[in-house]
């Protein structure tokens, strides 16, 4: 009997360890994404180009205020209330000796400054900037190996007028994937609901059981299990010359992508939709039907209201599997991470940005994991939305 | 016996001959509108259903090119080299045309198997936990846990394979006195995609515990066995064709996982590899190597191997579910 | 006469319902007692605290105490484990486990360390042939428990209990669920085993009580209302319920 008895709590001792491996996974992962990523989270990171660009531009205006400025503690901070500007001697990713912009004021001339590419528009030095060069009038540049104090002596110096700024933004935003994101999801949501639900209602309401049906039900299951990168392979092979043909496009474009992801998630909506409509009682039916409805307003008025639940739950589930949808997209719209984005032209969304910067030499692991904790929020909060639909949907039933 | 329907005694109206025909099902006829609606509905369902035939067509049509065409002047692909050979390009990129996928065919099997030997134990006794042992508090967090598991993106496993797992293994192999490339390779893989398989095996493996009959067990644990003994030996015994079809569906997810299996491979050209340490590659992190910059005949070879990853897919689920078939009648 | 069970002022409770009331009786050994009784009097939930399958039940709760071969098994330390082992039980549906015929009546033994073939086969044929089943399946022995027919089924069941060579066979309303040919050879089966073993039987059949039991137990709303001697009972009951249960004006 002891025998008995040490042998199960041997393999009870299995059975724990199994359940423990699998929080300590989760544990894990979100530890890594938050612990590398959380630094780089900010209001910036959303709203940001994520290329560097240099700018040439010249002040507009010189109001000859003086600024107040705040103390910094930093001794490698320097201050000219003169311009408002307070620059700091910083390193950049490479790790060489840069300029900085550690404060500006709102009022500051350098915030009303004409770029001088074709654009002439108006543009900002931003905080975290990078001045390569500031150009005088008659008097020698201020130059980044001659570091920032040197700069901001020469700005301070009452004699010199600024003549030209040349400067980069840092890049490293996300803005430009965010877009593509949020594109996809309405565009691939507006393509795939409609077909989706409306396949499902004509499987659950109106086909008859006949052998056809079962045939159609069973191609719209076999696609649950083909991987995402052969609808990569079915995206550029069909819908990207579809669209190509039809559009302006002249390559891989989001309306592809969009496309290409919704067949992604037609099988999903189908079922869902499908069960959810299961779940209607007949008794509905049969008294729309008894008050002399036909059974396009039966479906349409009384069925699908109440199966409207189950569709967003499907719609929500598809937002998620959108967000995390990489290896299609990577086909269907190409890895090139771009700021401008434009639905008939490619660009990447959250997911496939991560990817890209990881096949970069070096992976950019701290940008890929502060998209990866964003991407793994939103999916959090998609979940708890879907749980809270179950949980109301049951209460409403029980009514 | 004589038709009872003829007797004259009935009173009433005269009824016709009854047809004797087959029994008819009786439904009401459609209204105009409604036809027309279904007909339209009837569009989506047949729309639905016919991506998969799409996605067979246009890929394997595609697909075929490299073997039947003259590529741009390059000459065509053999097919039997292709799928057996051990190196996927003899020659320079882009000129060449001596591709072979037969390696990558032996790996991806591979890593998917052993990434299954990991990930069903674990899997599989955590369902067991969640749908026997635990209390219910505990068992909904477990659920949630996996839940959220399943619903991590892939490129995220990727991510986290490569900052966590790629130089744990590098240090590893190392303090065994293996070299490796940088931790990337079978091991790498094997775990990522083993992590990835656990929600699946352990969320149909919970299903199918639950759904065992009570009386068994009770009949188990009447006849003087333990619990533990009872959950082995019936509970599991018992819920084993739903156990092994999520093993099935793991480990089609598996074949075909593409991103997170790129980033943690290592991309070896050639192989079979079968070594823990060493740098391998599988048809779906060929399709994806490289993809950034390249054209011509290397991007239109990409199609082929989706042909033999689906052929390697189709073929695995059929002969598994066999398999899963034969168990089941063991006793017959 | 031997008593193998002596139950006194057993009180269970479901939650905060009430299924037994201060029962008080006792089993004797190599008889057969049957528990009647109308639906939800108490009978099934009687039966299950003698080998402690009520403890499956999350809300149970028992008071009281019963004693099984002068031992109480109601200790929270005691090895419920080992009291089932000398305590068996058939089920109302038969539920043999998805194996062969052998791998149910050998699951028992099995379970308890036994590996060695020739006794596991010396075991099962015994069983098999106490269950009156042998003759049926000697053949098939590997076969699917599930092709045989419902009366066969719970024959199984029995051998399966039978394997474990128990004191008691404790049986829930063994034939409710069986045709009246397959009740009959089931009835004759208990006659023979009363025998070797003591059999505690649940049944809603009154003719089906009075036919195979030695002893007999009316039970009412949780209440042992009378308990004697089957052929006493029958004849001459002594309290009014009982009478008209057994001639069927309720129930």
């Amino acid at each position: 009997m002891n025998k008995i008895k040490t042998k199960d709590t041997i393999v009870n001792v299995f059975v724990g360890l199994s359940s423990i491996i699998t929080i300590v996974a989760l544990a894990i992962i979100f530890g890594y994404v938050f612990t590398q990523g959380k630094d780089l989270i900010s209001f910036d990171l959303i709203t940001k180009d994520y290329h560097a660009r240099n700018y040439v531009a010249v002040i507009e205006n010189d109001t000859n205020q003086t600024f107040e400025m705040p103390s910094f503690d930093d001794e490698q901070v320097y201050v000219s209330s003169r311009y408002g500007i307070a620059l700091i001697q910083s390193q950049d990713l490479a790790g060489d000796s840069v300029i900085k912009v550690a404060y500006i004021d709102e009022n500051s001339p350098f915030t009303t400054m004409i770029n001088q590419d074709p654009s002439k528009a108006q543009i900002s030095l931003e905080e975290d900037a990078v001045v390569s060069r500031i150009t005088y009038v008659n008097h020698p540049s201020s130059l980044t190996n001659k570091g920032a104090q040197m700069m901001i002596n020469d700005l301070n110096d009452p004699e010199r007028e600024i003549f030209e700024v040349m400067f980069a933004t840092t890049g490293g935003g996300i803005r430009g994937s965010i877009i593509t994101t949020l594109y996809l999801i309405l565009l691939t949501l507006a393509v795939a609901l409609p077909i989706g639900v409306l396949s499902a209602i004509y499987f659950n309401e109106f086909a008859k059981k006949t052998k056809l049906t079962k045939v159609l039900r069973n191609f719209v299951e076999t696609l649950t299990g083909v991987p995402s990168i052969i609808y990569g392979l079915l995206g550029i092979s069909v819908f990207v010359p579809l669209t190509m043909r039809f559009t302006p496009a002249s390559g891989s474009n989001l309306i592809a992508g969009a496309l290409t992801l919704g067949v992604i998630l037609l099988p999903t909506i189908i079922r869902t939709t499908e069960e959810s409509l299961k779940t209607v009682s007949d008794d509905h039916r049969f008294a729309s039907l008894a008050l002399g409805a036909n059974k396009t307003q039966t479906t349409f008025k009384v069925v699908l209201p109440q199966a409207l639940p189950g569709i967003l739950t499907a719609t929500f589930l598809g937002i998620g599997r959108i967000i995390g949808e990489s290896a299609a997209l990577i086909f269907v719209l190409g890895a090139a991470i771009k700021d401008q984005v434009r639905i008939l032209e490619p660009s990447t969304s959250l997911a496939v940005h991560i990817w890209s910067m990881m096949t970069d030499e070096p992976a950019n692991i701290a940008l890929s994991s502060s998209i990866a904790l964003i991407i793994l929020l939103i999916v959090l909060v998609l979940n708890i939305i879907i749980k809270l639909i179950a949980s109301m949907w049951l209460k409403k039933g029980q009514v | 016996m004589k038709s009872l329907t003829r007797n004259k005694e009935i009173k009433g109206p005269k009824l016709g001959p009854f047809s004797a025909s087959k029994t008819k099902r009786v439904q009401s006829p459609l209204s105009k509108s409604d036809s027309v609606v279904k007909v339209i509905l009837s569009l989506f369902g047949f729309i639905s259903a016919s991506f998969i035939v799409f996605i067979l067509f246009f890929i394997t049509t595609r697909g075929i090119l490299p073997f039947i065409t003259n590529n741009n002047g390059l000459g065509s692909v053999n097919f039997f080299s292709f799928i057996s050979g051990t190196v996927w390009l003899n020659g320079p990129t882009f000129v060449s045309t001596a591709y072979s996928a037969g390696f990558l065919i032996i790996n991806t099997l591979y890593i998917a198997f052993l990434s299954l030997l990991l990930s069903f134990p674990i899997g599989v006794l955590t369902a067991l936990f969640i749908a026997k042992i635990a209390p219910k508090h505990v068992a909904n967090f477990l659920r949630t846990v996996i839940e959220l598991l399943a619903s991590i993106p892939s490129i995220v496993y990727g991510l986290v394979g490569v900052g966590l797992f790629l130089p744990a293994i590098y240090s590893f192999a190392r303090s065994l006195g293996y070299s490796s490339g940088g931790g990337s390779g079978t091991l790498a893989t094997v775990i990522v995609l083993a992590l990835m398989s656990i929600p699946t095996i352990t969320s149909i493996s919970e299903v199918s515990i639950r759904s065992v009959d009570e009386s068994l067990e009770h009949a188990s644990l009447a006849l003087g066995a333990t619990p533990t003994q009872t959950r082995f030996k019936i509970s599991l015994l018992a819920a084993k064709s739903g156990i092994f079809s999520g093993a099935i569906l793991a480990i089609g997810r598996s074949l075909g996982e593409a991103t997170a299996v790129s980033l943690v491979a290592g991309n070896a050209k050639s192989g079979p590899t079968f070594g823990l340490f060493d740098i391998t590659s599988t048809l779906t992190s060929t399709m994806l190597e490289g993809l950034k910059e390249t054209t011509g005949i290397d991007y239109d070879i990409r199609f082929s191997v989706g042909i033999i990853l689906m052929v390697v897919i189709l073929l695995t689920n059929f002969l598994l579910n066999q398999l899963k078939n034969r168990i089941g009648h063991q006793y017959e | 006469m031997e008593t193998v069970f002596k139950v006194r002022d057993l009180n269970l409770y479901y939650g905060k319902n009430k299924a037994l009331n201060s029962i008080s009786m006792p089993i004797y050994k190599n008889k057969v007692t049957a528990l009647i009784g109308p639906s939800g009097c108490g009978k099934s939930s009687f039966i299950r605290c003698l080998n402690r399958m009520n403890d499956l039940i999350d809300d149970a709760n028992i008071e009281g105490d019963i004693q099984f071969l002068d031992h109480s098994i109601l200790g929270n330390n005691y090895d419920v484990i080992s009291l089932r082992k000398q305590v068996g039980m058939v089920f109302q549906k038969p539920n043999p486990f998805p194996m062969s015929i052998y791998d149910n009546v050998a699951f028992g033994p099995r379970q308890q360390g036994i590996k060695d073939k020739k006794t596991l086969d010396k075991l099962v044929e015994q069983s098999l042939k106490q269950a009156a089943l042998y003759d049926e399946v000697y053949d098939r022995l590997n076969t699917n428990a599930y092709k045989l027919s419902g009366g066969q089924q719970q024959r199984l069941c029995i051998a399966r209990a039978l394997a474990m060579q128990p004191e008691v066979i404790l049986m829930d309303e063994p034939t409710s669920a069986l045709d009246p040919i397959a009740t009959q050879k089931i009835e004759e089966l208990i006659n023979d085993l009363k025998d070797d073993y003591t059999i505690v039987i649940v049944t809603h059949s009154m003719s089906q009580a009075a036919r195979i039991s030695d002893y007999t137990a009316f039970f009412y709303m949780g209440d042992l209302m009378e308990y004697d001697l089957t052929d006493k009972m029958f004849v001459s009951p002594q309290l009014k319920e009982t009478e008209d249960y057994i001639t069927g004006r309720f129930g």
